[in-house]
């Protein structure tokens, strides 16, 4: 079995990034625990990921003008970024303030709407609430280009408050008709033209331009307001300095934050320990994940492997761990289609409301597309990624026994520590091969072969499908 | 030397098209003995649907479209990642493919005449071809990016010659782009990773670097070049966004940031759109803007006369620059005093 203190290296880099390589745990764990926690609260201190090589061959992907070009992209940035909660702060993000190329039918307008998230993900809410209500896709998504001061119109004021903040049952109908009126104005520049573009790509001579937020004075309500029990002429900046002290914006956010990071089942105690640290610390989420990070709730054995992975994190997870699209790929398109097929269209979700997570992601049909799709990346011999883990095993020893090299590539997975029972049957099928040499080299080739069809029926292995 | 060369703005060629008349990320353009424009279309990404936008164009400096050629795909005369095209002494048009390791052969009409190259790294084999570029006696250099290499071909693909590693070093090249000859048949290559431009004599022999230009006018990631007769160096300085010309002596005698204009095709467009073209005539294409961050590229993608991914620049010899500007799907062409 794994070492307990690399495995919680393992849990924390599994749910504050994409899982790592055995390679990159055991530099974690020279680290420490807690500095590793701290260097993942800081990407600003690792160097950014350079897109040079993927813009230079993906010419698509230099413009992302289309869906697939972005979706590949962010492909690319969650795979090869060194610094994994950026990215995965992103996709949190993403999967809340749930906003859709679908409607937008600009790609590259819901990708910008990430860097947003990447910039100021881990700061304080009220800052990600401010960037999200001026953030152009958010604004078209939304509909608040069309909320003027004679026509209200509420649909992003209801969704701030539904959806994005506090949650039903903590406003009324009229926070809501309050709440559109302070963000009459808030639209984006052109908006005639940008419409019209929206629908039909041939009046853009050369290509599109990107979108961005205007502020119209002209069309803002300056009439007296009252929302949640405080009246003034309120602007959308009030409105956010008013949601953000909110103690539901407190559980509301702990419990996302909770759900997502630590366990599929709701935590009341959990919840309100994080509710209280966003109180203490006036919504700032780095100083919420550090508390998390830190906390039992957290480290608990009790809720390694109590995630359901979503296809996002199981694609780019098992990409990161067999080295596959380090450099550019033409299909990495079909990397991002299997997360597509798995459930989840990054960039394009379903609705408003994200992705239905936990054991939603899994059904008979989706659950043979994510162990098919595992099975296919960590089983090319030619990445990186399981060229290394074969080399790790031929320098530690020659010949391995079934029960060796079971534990072996499930330390080389992750250190992943999966059930007795699976133990067993992954035990049971190597021991068809009886011992496994890599000596002589004529017997090399058939060895590396059957690690890799154990490491195929590893990331099969429930342990590995959950984070 | 002290070289005056002046550079105006003359006009756009193209517009966004996925197939037909238009363009779909224009990474290079040849001009043969008749001043016909062979514009190479890349296009992408690589799914059914963007694949026939995957072609070479043809039209005139005047922006009379001629017709195209090629689509994508993997077979004979089709194009993956189509990357540089040239043309020989006798017109016919050879275009390199980064995707399927190749180089393909069409006549000036655009019919397929064969193709050479496969993938690897030993002496004519490839990786990445990016550039091509022939010399007076129809030999083709090739920058084979991946092996970071120049390799020299016979125009049917037989090897000649190679050379340079990866590295840093002076003669070393890290995924060099751009390659050009000059009269003499001395090679220019841009060694994209290295931000320089390298000078060769024909034998690959390096004569010198240009890699010393101050502060902000450093290349970063310089991708096509060209060489007047003069001995200036044209060159698309891709991470940058500008097209820069340097002086035989390396020292900067512009740099050009684009100030493109709706080209014929996209007035066409928009005089038989007469609501489209309201709302565009009413809309601001060139706003004022702050981006957060990589601040080249992000004010390219909010200011539409601005190059946005320039990758390749050429001269026709009769005064004019020919500038692909790839992101934009276009042709800004400049008039040069010399």
């Amino acid at each position: 079995m794994a070492d307990s203190g690399l495995g919680l290296i393992a849990h924390l880099l599994r749910r504050a990034g994409f899982g790592a390589t055995l390679q990159e745990l055991e530099e974690y764990q020279a680290k420490g625990y807690e500095a590793t926690v701290e260097e993942l609260l800081h990407p600003e201190n690792v160097p950014e990921w350079n897109d040079d090589l993927v813009r230079r061959y993906h010419t698509d992907q230099n413009s992302v003008m289309y869906f697939e070009s972005a979706q590949s992209y962010w492909m690319y940035k969650m795979i090869n970024s060194k610094r994994p909660l950026e990215e995965k702060i992103a996709l949190f993000w993403h999967g809340l303030f749930a906003t859709a190329y679908g409607k937008l039918n600009h790609a590259k307008g819901v990708l910008n709407q990430t860097d947003t998230f990447r910039r100021n993900g881990l700061g304080s809410f009220h800052s990600i609430l401010m960037d999200l209500s001026k953030d152009p896709a958010m604004i078209f998504w939304l509909d608040n280009k069309d909320n003027h001061k004679d026509a209200p119109n509420e649909n992003y004021g209801r969704e701030l408050l539904e959806l994005f903040s506090m949650g039903i049952g903590n406003y009324t109908e009229d926070d809501v008709k309050n709440c559109a009126r302070a963000f009459t104005g808030w639209t984006i520049a052109n908006q005639d033209y940008m419409s019209v573009r929206a629908s039909r790509d041939s009046i853009w001579p050369s290509g599109r331009i990107d979108w961005q937020f205007q502020y119209r004075p002209e069309d803002h309500d300056e009439t007296e307001k009252t929302f949640l029990g405080r009246t003034g002429n309120f602007n959308g900046e009030d409105i956010i300095d008013i949601i953000a002290m909110r103690p539901a914006t407190s559980w509301f956010i702990a419990g996302k934050l909770y759900n997502y990071f630590v366990s599929d089942t709701p935590n009341e105690a959990a919840t309100a320990f994080l509710a209280e640290k966003y109180r203490k610390s006036s919504g700032d989420i780095r100083s919420m994940l550090r508390a998390l990070f830190l906390s039992d709730y957290f480290k608990s054995e009790d809720v390694w492997y109590d995630r359901v992975k979503s296809p996002a994190e199981l694609v780019v997870g098992t990409a990161r761990l067999a080295g596959s699209f380090q450099t550019p790929r033409w299909d990495i398109t079909n990397l991002a289609n299997d997360a597509n097929f798995m459930g989840q269209e990054i960039l394009n979700p379903p609705t408003v409301e994200g992705w239905h997570t936990g054991t939603e992601w899994v059904d008979t049909g989706t659950l043979v597309e994510r162990v098919n799709s595992a099975a296919l990346v960590i089983g090319d011999t030619t990445q990186p990624g399981v060229q290394a883990m074969i080399q790790y095993l031929k320098d530690r020893q020659d010949t391995y026994q079934p029960d060796e090299l079971v534990d072996a590539c499930l330390l080389l997975a992750g250190s992943l520590q999966v059930s007795e029972g699976t133990r067993e049957r992954l035990v049971e099928y190597a021991a068809n091969w009886g011992e496994i040499s890599f000596t002589p080299e004529d017997a090399a080739p058939c060895s590396e072969q059957r690690v890799v069809e154990l490491l195929q029926l590893v990331l099969a292995t429930r342990e590995y499908q959950m984070a | 030397m002290t070289t005056t060369k002046t550079f105006t703005y003359s006009h756009t060629i193209g517009f966004l098209a996925a197939t037909g008349r238009g363009f779909t990320n224009p990474v290079d353009l040849a001009i043969n003995s008749q001043g016909i424009l062979y514009v190479l279309n890349r296009a992408g990404p690589e799914t059914p649907i963007r694949l026939p936008s995957k072609r070479v164009s043809m039209c005139t400096l005047d922006e009379e479209f001629l017709g195209d050629f090629g689509t994508g795909g993997t077979g004979d005369g089709q194009f993956w990642w189509p990357s540089s095209i040239a043309i020989d002494s006798e017109d016919r048009v050879y275009v390199s493919d980064e995707g399927l390791q190749r180089v393909t052969i069409f006549s000036r009409d655009g019919e397929c005449l064969g193709k050479w190259g496969e993938k690897g790294s030993g002496d004519g084999q490839l990786e990445y071809p990016s550039s091509l570029a022939f010399d007076a006696d129809d030999n083709l250099y090739m920058t084979d990016s991946g092996n970071h290499r120049v390799q020299k071909f016979t125009r049917d693909g037989e090897f000649i010659e190679s050379w340079g590693q990866r590295g840093s070093a002076s003669g070393q090249f890290d995924a060099p782009w751009g390659l050009a000859l000059n009269g003499v048949g001395d090679v220019y290559i841009s060694d994209w990773g290295n931000d320089r431009i390298q000078r060769y004599d024909n034998s690959g022999r390096l004569i010198e670097e240009f890699d010393a230009l101050p502060g902000s006018d450093a290349l970063h990631r310089p991708a096509g070049l060209t060489v007047d007769n003069e001995g200036n160096i044209y060159v698309a300085d891709w991470g940058n966004e500008r097209v820069k010309v340097l002086a035989p002596d390396g020292s900067l005698l512009a740099s050009l940031r684009g100030e493109s204009v709706d080209s014929k095709w996209a007035a066409d467009y928009f005089d038989a759109n007469l609501e489209e073209g309201r709302l565009r005539a009413e809309a601001d294409l060139t706003p004022v803007v702050e981006p957060p961050g990589r601040r080249d590229r992000e004010m390219s993608a909010n200011v539409e006369s601005l190059f946005w991914g320039p990758t390749a620049v050429k001269l026709d010899g009769q005064g004019h620059l020919y500038v692909a500007d790839s992101i934009r799907h276009r042709l800004q062409i400049y008039n040069t005093n010399g």
